[in-house]
C-alpha cells in the first residue's frame, strides 16, 4: 500500500509518539521547571495525542492487521512476537488516544492554577501510552510492564490534589488495592508460566493443544482466575471493583474520566487478547475442566448488578457516575462470556463497539462533572438543579451523554447496547446461562435509566436556587465536551465503518 | 390499456398538488393577501379542474393510467396466501371511475371556493386563512383519495379527509356548539375507522397486497383464493373475505353517515354552510361510498358482504327520511336528506348496481351542493337565520335562488327529468329485480321507495316553507342581496341538476332501444378501461339472481311510476299543508311519533349512554387495575431496587483493609465455585 515501506518497529507509532510527547514535556519541565504556560503544556500533550490517534487512524484505514488475502498488510510482529500490531490493537489505540486528547484538551481550564502543570500532563501521556502498548502487548510478560506502565502514573494522578484530603486518601487506597491486584496478577503469570513453560501468548496455546500441560490443569486454571483477578481490577469488575467510586470521585474529574474510559479500555483489551489467543475455548476445556466463558458470566451478571443497585441511590453526581461506570464494565464483559469455540464474534464486537462509544458519552459525562466541579456549584443531584437555564449547551450535552449511556435511542449508546443484546440471545444457541446474561443486562439498563434521568431531571426540570453566581464558558472544557456530545450522536449515522471495524477486530482475534 | 408515465398522465399529481399549495400558501401568506386565502384556493381548485377535465379526456380518448410514484416501505411477510413479500407505495389510479370523480370534486371545490367570496369573505368573517387553508388541505386530501391505487393510501387520505372535516366544522371554535359537533363528527367517523384500519391490516396480512387494481391486487388474489377453496385464518375464502370487507365498511359506514354512525352528520351543521356543500357533496361523506365502488370487485365477491350494504342503505334511506320531515332548521333538512341519499347509494351498491349507485353519487354531489349553497344564499338573505319558520315568501325578492334551488329540490325528489329522477330509479329498478328472488334485498327496496314519498314530503316542506307564502318575519320581508359570487355558482349548479341525468336515460333507453346510457358505457370501459374494474366484469362476479314481473321493460316502467307516483304524492301532499299564506306546524299531530322524530329515534341518547353508562364505568375499572395492581407491581419493583440499591451501597465501607478483605473472599469464592464446577476437588 504504502510507497515506500516503514521498518517493522514503526508499527508500534502510536505508542512511540505517545512515549515521545510524555519525554517533551519532561524536557519542557526541565527547562523551565515553574512552567504553568498550560497553553504550551496542554498543546504539546493534545498535539501528541492526536498525532497518535491520525496514525492510528491511517494504519486502520492502510490495511494493517487486515489479513493479506483480504488485500491488507497483514499483522505485524514486533520483537519475535512479543508484541503484534492487528486490528484489535490499533482499534484500542484509536479509543485510547480519543479519550485521551478529550481529557488533556478539558484540563487546560479544570487545572487554572494548578501548581503542577508539567508532571500532570506526562503523567497523562505516560499512561496513555502504557495503555497504547497494552493494546499490542503479546506476552505476559510485556502485558504486566505496559499494565504496570499504566497503573504507576495512574496512582499519582489521582492523589495530584495534593491539597486535597479526598484525592490523596484515594490515591492511596487505590495504590494499595491495585498494589494487590498486581501481586495476584503476577502470581497468575507464574502458575501459567509453570504450568506451560512459555509467556508468550500463541506459545502458550500451542503448548495446551499439543498436552504440554495436561496434568496441570488445576494449576493452569489456578493461574488463569488469577490473571482474570488482575484484569477485573483494570476494568473495575466485582469483586475487584472496590478502589473505583473512591478513586473517581477523589480524583479530579478528567482523571475519573480517563481511567473509567481509557484504562478500562487497556484492561478490556488485555481480557480479549489474552483469553482468546492463549486460552482457546475448546482445547482449554479439557485441561483445566471448565471453559472459562463460565467466569464471565458470573463476573458480568455480577458487576452489572453490583454497579447498577449501587448507584441506583447515590446522592453524589461523581459517585453515581463512578458506580455506572462499574455497570458498563458488566455489560462490556458480555463480549467474553458469550464467545463459544466455534464463535461468538459477534457479540464481542458489540463489546468492542460499546467500548468506543462508552469512551465518548462516560468521558463527556465526568467531563460535565469537571466543568461542574470547575463552576463550584457543589457535587450532589440537588447542587445540580435547574444548571440548564444558565448553561443550556453544556447541559444539552450532558443530556445526551446521559440518556446515551442508559441506552436510549438515538444515541450511541442504544446501538451498542443492542448489539450486545442480540449478540447475547443469539450466544444462547450455545450456551443458556446467556439468557441469564441478557435479562440482567435488561433489567439493569431498565435500572439504569432511573438514576440517569433523575440528573437529566434535576439538570432541566427543576428550579435553579436563587443565590447561584453567573457560571463561566471554559472554551477547553466546553469544546471537549460539545466534540464528546456530536460523537455520541453522529457515531449513529457512522455506525457502519464503526461495526465494522470492531467485528473485524473480533474476527480476526476469535478464528 | 393501462398507460406508461408518458402524456397528460404525468401531470396527474398536479390535480392534488395544487390545492395543497393554495394550502400552504394560505396559511403562510394568507393575512397579507387580498383575499384572505381566497384567490389561491379559487386558482388551484380550477387548476384542478382544468386537469381533470383533460385526464378525462385522455380517459375518453381509451387511456388509462396505473403507476406506483414512490414506494415507501418493503419487505418480506408470511401471508395466508403464499405472498412472500409486501410493498407500501403510493401510487395513482386513474380510470374511468376516479377521473369521473376528479372531476366531480373539483368542480364543486371550486365553486364552493367562489361561493364562499360572498358567504365568508363578504359577511366579514374572521380566521378566514385558517378556513381557506382547511378547504385547500381538505381539497387535496380527497382528491388524493380518489386516485389513490391502494387501500392504505385510501386509508391515509380517508383520515386525512376525516382531520380536516374536524377543523372545518370546528371553523367557529368560540361558540359552544361548533367544537363539540366538530368532536362528534372526529370521534364518530373514527369509531368506524377503527374498523376500517382492522379490515386493511386483515387484507394485507391475507394477501400481501393492497393495490386496488392489476394483477397484483387483493381483488384478483381474493378471488383465485375463493376459486382455489384456500383456507384463509381458519375460515373459508368468501367467509374471509365477508368478514374483512365488512370490516372496511365500518369506516364507510362512518364516514357516509349510515346507521348507526349517522349521528355526527346533522350535527356538523355547525360548521359553514360551505363546508356542509362541500362535506356532503363531494367529499367526506362522499367518500365512503367511493370506496365501496372503488373496491366494488371486492365486495362483488361476497354476497353476503352486498345484501348488508344493501339492507343497510335502504333502511338509513328510510329512516334519516322520516326524520327530516320534522325539521325546522333549513340545514337540518338538508343534513338529513344526505344521509338517506347515500343510503340509496348503498342499497344501489348492495345490490350490485355499481353504475346505478355511482350515478346516483354524481347526481346527488350536484344537486346536495346547489341545496346547500342554495340554503347559503338563504341564510345570508336572512341574516343568518336559519329557522324555516321565520322566512317564506322569499320566492319574489331572490328569484334565482328561487329557481336554482327549485331545481336541486325537483332533483332531490326525484321528480322527472330533473337528475335525481334518473338516477334513483335505477337504484329502486336494480333492486327490485334482485328483491324478486331475494327476501332480504326485496325489504330494503321496500324501504326505499317508502322514502322517496318522505322525501317528496321533506324537500317541498322546506321549498315551501322557505320561500312561498308570506313573509313571517320583518327580516324575511326586507332580504339581505347577495352578489355574484353566490348567483354564479348556483346557476351552473342548477342547471348541472336539472340537465346531468341525461347522461344516463336508462328507462328511456329501454323502451326506444336508443343507445343513450353513456355513463354506462363509461364506467364500462367502452372508452377506457383499468382489466378488472369494469361494470360488466362486476356484473358477472356477482351472484344475485335477477328477476322481472313481466318482461323487463315492464318492471321497469312500473319501477319508475311507482317511485314518480310516490315522490309526486310525497311532493302534493307538501303542497296542500305547507304551501298556503300562513302555513301550520302539521307535524306536530303526529304526536307521540313525532316527539320520537324530533329526538331521532334517541339514536344520541342511546349512543351517549353507551359512552357514559358502559364504556366510562369500563373505563374506570381499567384505570382502577392501572393504578393499584399495575402500578402497584411497578413500585414494588423499583421499592426492592431502591432498598437492594442501598443495601449494596453499605459493602462500600471506606475502609482499604475491609476492601483487601473481601476482594480475597470474593476471589476466593470465584476460585471455589468454578474448582468444583470444573472437578478439581
Amino acid at each position: 500500500m504504502a510507497a515506500y515501506q516503514l521498518p517493522q518497529w514503526a508499527a508500534l507509532a502510536p505508542a512511540l509518539l505517545l512515549a515521545l510527547t510524555g519525554l517533551v514535556l519532561f524536557l519542557i519541565d526541565s527547562i523551565s521547571p515553574r512552567s504553568t504556560d498550560r497553553t504550551l503544556l496542554a498543546g504539546t500533550a493534545a498535539v501528541g495525542a492526536l498525532a497518535s490517534l491520525a496514525v492510528a487512524v491511517w494504519f486502520t484505514a492502510a490495511g494493517v492487521g487486515t489479513p493479506t488475502v483480504d488485500g491488507g498488510e497483514g499483522v505485524i510482529e514486533i520483537f519475535d512476537g512479543q508484541f503484534v500490531v492487528d486490528q484489535l490493537a490499533l482499534y484500542f489505540m484509536i479509543v485510547v488516544t480519543i479519550v485521551t486528547a478529550l481529557i488533556v484538551v478539558a484540563s487546560y481550564d479544570y487545572l487554572a492554577g494548578h501548581t503542577y502543570q508539567a508532571e500532570y500532563y506526562s503523567l497523562v501521556v505516560l499512561a496513555a501510552t502504557g495503555m497504547a502498548t497494552v493494546a499490542a502487548a503479546n506476552s505476559l510478560v510485556t502485558i504486566f510492564i505496559a499494565l504496570e506502565l499504566t497503573s504507576l502514573p495512574s496512582y499519582a494522578l489521582v492523589a495530584i490534589l495534593k491539597d486535597n484530603r479526598g484525592s490523596v486518601e484515594a490515591g492511596l487506597k487505590y495504590f494499595l488495592i491495585g498494589a494487590l491486584s498486581s501481586a495476584i496478577f503476577v502470581y497468575g503469570i507464574s502458575l501459567v508460566y509453570g504450568a506451560t513453560g512459555v509467556l508468550q501468548l500463541d506459545s502458550i496455546a500451542e503448548v495446551i493443544a499439543d498436552g504440554g500441560a495436561d496434568g496441570f490443569g488445576g494449576l493452569l486454571g489456578l493461574g488463569i482466575l488469577m490473571l482474570l483477578g488482575g484484569i477485573a481490577f483494570k476494568t473495575a469488575s466485582v469483586p475487584f471493583h472496590f478502589w473505583a467510586p473512591e478513586a473517581y470521585e477523589g480524583a479530579p474529574a478528567p482523571i475519573s474520566a480517563f481511567l473509567s474510559s481509557a484504562s478500562k479500555a487497556a484492561g478490556f483489551v488485555i481480557a480479549f487478547r489474552v483469553f482468546n489467543v492463549a486460552f482457546p475455548l475448546g482445547e482449554i476445556g479439557n485441561v483445566i475442566g471448565f471453559d472459562w466463558t463460565v467466569a464471565f458470566v458470573v463476573l458480568a451478571i455480577v458487576t452489572m448488578t453490583v454497579g447498577n443497585f449501587a448507584a441506583a441511590t447515590q446522592e453524589n453526581v461523581k459517585r453515581m457516575l463512578a458506580y455506572s461506570s462499574i455497570g458498563h464494565a458488566g455489560y462490556a464483559l458480555i463480549g467474553l462470556a458469550g464467545l463459544s469455540a466455534d464463535g461468538g464474534e459477534l457479540v464481542m464486537g458489540a463489546a468492542l463497539m460499546h467500548l468506543l462509544v462508552y469512551g465518548f458519552m462516560n468521558t463527556g459525562a465526568f467531563l460535565f462533572v469537571a466543568l461542574a466541579e470547575h463552576w463550584g456549584v457543589g457535587r450532589t443531584f440537588e447542587d445540580y438543579n435547574g444548571l440548564s437555564s444558565q448553561a443550556p449547551v453544556a447541559c444539552g450535552a450532558m443530556a445526551v451523554f446521559l440518556f446515551s449511556l442508559a441506552g436510549i435511542p438515538p444515541f450511541g449508546g442504544f446501538f451498542s447496547k443492542y448489539f450486545l443484546f442480540t449478540g447475547a440471545l443469539q450466544a444462547a444457541t450455545a450456551n443458556t446461562a446467556m439468557l441469564a446474561v441478557a435479562a440482567a443486562l435488561v433489567v439493569n439498563s431498565a435500572l439504569s435509566l432511573y438514576y440517569y434521568s433523575r440528573l437529566v431531571k434535576a439538570l432541566w426540570i427543576e428550579d435553579p436556587p436563587a443565590t447561584r453566581d453567573r457560571l463561566g464558558q471554559p472554551t477547553g472544557l466546553y469544546a471537549a465536551i460539545v466534540v464528546a456530545a456530536v460523537m455520541t450522536i453522529v457515531i449513529l449515522p457512522g455506525f457502519g465503518p464503526v461495526a465494522e471495524a470492531a467485528t473485524g477486530a473480533a474476527e480476526a482475534l476469535v478464528n | 390499456m393501462v398507460g406508461t408515465g408518458a402524456g397528460p398522465f404525468s401531470y396527474a399529481p398536479a390535480i392534488a398538488l395544487f390545492p395543497l399549495a393554495a394550502f400552504v400558501i394560505s396559511l403562510v401568506f394568507g393575512r397579507q393577501l387580498p383575499k384572505k386565502g381566497a384567490i389561491p384556493g379559487i386558482f388551484a381548485t380550477a387548476a384542478s379542474l382544468l386537469f381533470s377535465l383533460w385526464m378525462f379526456a385522455t380517459v375518453a380518448g381509451g387511456e388509462t393510467y396505473h403507476e406506483t410514484l414512490y414506494e415507501w416501505s418493503a419487505g418480506a411477510v408470511t401471508t395466508e396466501v403464499g405472498a412472500e413479500e409486501i410493498a407500501f407505495s403510493f401510487g395513482l389510479l386513474i380510470d374511468p371511475l376516479s377521473a369521473l370523480m376528479l372531476v366531480i370534486v373539483s368542480l364543486v371545490a371550486f365553486l364552493v371556493h367562489v361561493f364562499s367570496l360572498g358567504y365568508m369573505n363578504d359577511e366579514g368573517e374572521t380566521g378566514l386563512p385558517r378556513y381557506y387553508a382547511s378547504l385547500g388541505l381538505f381539497t387535496f386530501s380527497m382528491l388524493a383519495f380518489v386516485y389513490a391505487d391502494n387501500l392504505l393510501m385510501a386509508f391515509m387520505f380517508f383520515e386525512l379527509v376525516g382531520l380536516c372535516s374536524y377543523l372545518l366544522i370546528g371553523f367557529w371554535f368560540r361558540t359552544k356548539s361548533a367544537p363539540s359537533a366538530a368532536k362528534k363528527a372526529f370521534l364518530v367517523t373514527r369509531f368506524g375507522d377503527y374498523f376500517f384500519l382492522i379490515g386493511v391490516v386483515a387484507i394485507a396480512s391475507t394477501f400481501g397486497t393492497v393495490a386496488f387494481a392489476g394483477e397484483e391486487s387483493f381483488v384478483v388474489a381474493a378471488e383465485t383464493a375463493i376459486e382455489d377453496g384456500t383456507t384463509l385464518f381458519g375460515f373459508d375464502a368468501q367467509t374471509w373475505v365477508t368478514i374483512t370487507g365488512l370490516l372496511v365498511l365500518g369506516g364507510v359506514i362512518g364516514k357516509s353517515a349510515q346507521f348507526p354512525l349517522h349521528t355526527w352528520l346533522p350535527d356538523a351543521m355547525e360548521g359553514p354552510t360551505t363546508v356542509s356543500a362541500l362535506i356532503h357533496a363531494a367529499t367526506m361523506v362522499a367518500a365512503g361510498v367511493y370506496l365501496v365502488a372503488r373496491m366494488f370487485g371486492y365486495y362483488a365477491l361476497s354476497p353476503t358482504a352486498l345484501s348488508i350494504i344493501a339492507f343497510v342503505g335502504g333502511f338509513t334511506a328510510l329512516f334519516a327520511a322520516t326524520m327530516g320531515v320534522v325539521k325546522d332548521d333549513i340545514k337540518q333538512v338538508l343534513a338529513y336528506s344526505t344521509i338517506s341519499q347515500y343510503g340509496y347509494m348503498m342499497l344501489g351498491m348492495g345490490v350490485g348496481g355499481y353504475v346505478a349507485g355511482v350515478f346516483h353519487l354524481m347526481n346527488h354531489a350536484f344537486f346536495k351542493a346547489l341545496l346547500f349553497l342554495g340554503s347559503g344564499a338563504v341564510i345570508v338573505l336572512m341574516h343568518h337565520e336559519q329557522d324555516m319558520w321565520k322566512m317564506g315568501g322569499l320566492k319574489d325578492k331572490a328569484p334565482i335562488t328561487y329557481y336554482t334551488f327549485l331545481a336541486g329540490a325537483l332533483a332531490l325528489a326525484g321528480i322527472v327529468p330533473f337528475s335525481g329522477f334518473w338516477s334513483k330509479d335505477e337504484v329502486l329498478f336494480d333492486a327490485l329485480i334482485v328483491g324478486l328472488e331475494e327476501p332480504v334485498i326485496l325489504a330494503a327496496y321496500a324501504m326505499g321507495l317508502l322514502a322517496v314519498f318522505f322525501t317528496g314530503f321533506y324537500t317541498f316542506r322546506m321549498v315551501f316553507l322557505t320561500f312561498h307564502g308570506e313573509p313571517r318575519t320583518e327580516t324575511a320581508e326586507d332580504p339581505h342581496g347577495v352578489g355574484w359570487s353566490i348567483k354564479a355558482p348556483l346557476v351552473v349548479l342548477g342547471l348541472l341538476a336539472a340537465l346531468v341525468g341525461f347522461v344516463n336515460l336508462a328507462p328511456i333507453a329501454k323502451v326506444a332501444g336508443m343507445d343513450i346510457t353513456f355513463l354506462e358505457y363509461w364506467l364500462d370501459g367502452e372508452y377506457g378501461y383499468v382489466e378488472g374494474l369494469t361494470y360488466h366484469h362486476y356484473h358477472e362476479m356477482v351472484a344475485f339472481e335477477e328477476g322481472y314481473i313481466g318482461s323487463e321493460t315492464t318492471t321497469m316502467l312500473l319501477s319508475a311510476g311507482l317511485s314518480l307516483g310516490l315522490a309526486l304524492a310525497g311532493a302534493f301532499a307538501a303542497h296542500t299543508l305547507y304551501n298556503v299564506p300562513e302555513p301550520k306546524r302539521h307535524t306536530t299531530k303526529l304526536g307521540g311519533a313525532y316527539t320520537v322524530l324530533r329526538n331521532n329515534y334517541y339514536q344520541d341518547e342511546y349512543q351517549v349512554w353507551l359512552a357514559e353508562g358502559l364504556t366510562l364505568p369500563l373505563a374506570r375499572t381499567a384505570d382502577l387495575f392501572d393504578r393499584s395492581v399495575i402500578d402497584g407491581a411497578v413500585d414494588g419493583v423499583s421499592g426492592a431496587s431502591l432498598f437492594g440499591s442501598s443495601w449494596v451501597k453499605r459493602i462500600q465501607t471506606g475502609l482499604v483493609t475491609n476492601y483487601a478483605a473481601l476482594i480475597v473472599a470474593g476471589f476466593i469464592a470465584l476460585l471455589l465455585g468454578l474448582g468444583l464446577y470444573g472437578g478439581w476437588f
